[in-house]
């Protein structure tokens, strides 16, 4: 019987020592923050230029098709986008696809100070929840009053200043959609190629691969995950949550980096023996 | 013979939709426009109604456990139907805006956004013990997935620039010239097979939509 060697030990580390030291290298950075540099993607910079070119007045949608277990890697870019969409003067209108959506809505308003000088209803407004997918958001790009009749509070849409004259894509200047699946698609085969609206993408890592493809000519712009949100925060001016993020995803990736080699290198040894 | 015809009619039901949705998308005939239109907020409805429909079923299901004592579940399934009937209760005080209620928010606030992010964390670590398992460069085509699988992972961490100041180049270049390409190509398939299965659907030569064994 062959004992166990090093090599061997190397590639059966029991997965709960893994977790262990997981956890202990995202403690790290809560007791000695490393503030490493972000570099700034072509597409989040993309984002804010298409951001900055709108004009006071200009309506704009944003897509909350993302839920509260995606805050940290979807919150940030939302409220970074919702801050450069104040400063731009712009109204906007949130709805959302997730049941938990509102949460959102409201955590975006709580972490945005800008918020505080404008009015709900006139400058901004959050329509509620639909449901439906594609063919909601082809009818909303021709007639939004079919799927909203009120805004989440149960106001009638068309007591809302904001709402006025507002009726379907063609009055709308911009959509962003907040993904954790494949809302953007919706929006990119509905509002995008019919009616022109420029449009961009605020996803999760996970799925920041499925739209590059689509960038730079159909999306204008896009994040994904933490990197993303920090990466919008480096280009406002304000850190935040993702910057204080990137911190555990240093530690983290770096452990999966070196488990692999590890066990990797245990593989080639015992293979070759 | 009735089967059939209700069979028939499905087809023919779809291939009306069919058309109205694509004569709509390609050529916005006003007539065709306003009946699509009314389609979509149809389709909106039923979703909508599917998701109370789904909302019964939990409930029939796990009355079904907590009737039969089912070993091990039932209590579950009482706290469920429970918590189900609180929350539901709470929030049709103020039927408008649900979240002006304290107590709701509180549950929502304390206990649903806390456990949803919880479930969502446990995930990177499934992920870190699953990567150290599974990512063994077994042969070329695995070492060069693992490789560009390093870079990208240090393009996204801020610490790879610090290791290597082309780590994110490197990474980029796989994202760019690797990933894009072959994503985009699989997009385009995708559609034109999307595409195909959509003629067979209407030609009745597809049947798998319609809930029935293909060819059947």
């Amino acid at each position: 019987m062959s004992q166990e060697t090093i090599w061997d030990r190397l590639q059966r580390i029991d997965r709960r020592v893994i977790y262990w030291l997981l956890f202990i290298l995202l403690m790290i950075p809560f007791i000695r923050p490393l503030g490493l540099p972000v570099s700034i993607s072509p597409q989040a910079i993309s984002l804010v230029e298409g951001l900055r070119k709108l004009k006071e007045g200009d309506v704009v949608v944003v897509n909350i098709s993302s839920g509260v277990s995606a805050w940290p890697e979807c919150l940030p870019s939302l409220v970074a986008v919702s801050k450069v969409l104040i400063q731009q003067k712009a109204k906007i209108i949130y709805w959302t696809s997730f049941v938990d959506g509102h949460m959102t809505f409201e955590k975006i308003v709580e972490k945005v100070p800008g918020f505080r000088g404008l009015t709900y209803g006139v400058d901004y407004v959050h329509l509620g929840f639909y449901t439906g997918a594609e063919p909601t958001v082809a009818q909303l790009a021709t007639n939004i009053r079919a799927i909203f009749t009120t805004d989440y509070k149960g106001t009638p849409i068309d007591q809302l200043p904001i709402m006025k004259g507002v009726n379907s894509a063609k009055d709308v200047k911009m959509v962003i959609s907040s993904d954790t699946g494949d809302y953007c698609d919706y929006y990119i085969r509905q509002w995008r190629i019919p009616y022109g609206v420029p449009t961009a993408e605020i996803g999760i890592a996970m799925i920041f691969s499925q739209y590059q493809p689509y960038w730079p000519e159909i999306i204008f712009g896009m994040t994904g995950g933490a990197r993303g949100g920090a990466e919008l925060e480096k280009l406002i001016g304000e850190l935040g949550d993702a910057t204080v993020t990137m911190d555990a995803i240093n530690t983290s990736h770096l452990l999966v980096i070196v488990a692999v080699i590890l066990a990797n290198i245990g593989y080639a040894a015992t293979r070759r023996r | 013979m009735a089967e059939v015809v209700r069979r028939e009619l499905v087809y023919i039901l779809t291939a009306i939709v069919v058309i109205i949705m694509i004569v709509d998308f390609f050529f916005a005939v006003p007539a065709v426009s306003a009946v699509a239109g009314e389609l979509r907020t149809w389709a909106t409805i039923i979703s909508t109604m599917a998701l109370a429909l789904g909302a019964v079923n939990i409930i029939r299901v796990h009355s079904r456990n907590v009737r039969r004592r089912t070993p091990g579940v039932w209590y579950h399934s009482a706290w469920l139907i429970f918590i189900f009937a609180f929350v539901m209760l709470l929030g049709m005080l103020d039927i408008n805006n649900p979240a002006s209620n304290p107590i709701y928010k509180w549950i929502f606030d304390y206990s649903y956004v806390s456990l949803g992010q919880t479930w969502y964390a446990i995930t990177g670590f499934y992920i870190a013990s699953a990567a150290y398992r599974a990512f063994r460069a077994r042969n070329v085509d695995a070492a060069l997935l693992l490789i560009a699988g390093i870079f990208v992972m240090l393009m996204n961490a801020p610490i790879g620039e610090v290791i290597w100041v082309q780590i994110p180049v490197i990474g980029r270049w796989f994202n760019d010239v690797g990933q894009v390409p072959a994503m985009r190509t699989f997009l385009i398939v995708a559609a034109f097979g999307l595409l195909a299965f959509g003629f067979r659907t209407l030609l009745g030569r597809e049947r798998g939509f319609y809930g029935e064994v293909a060819g059947g």
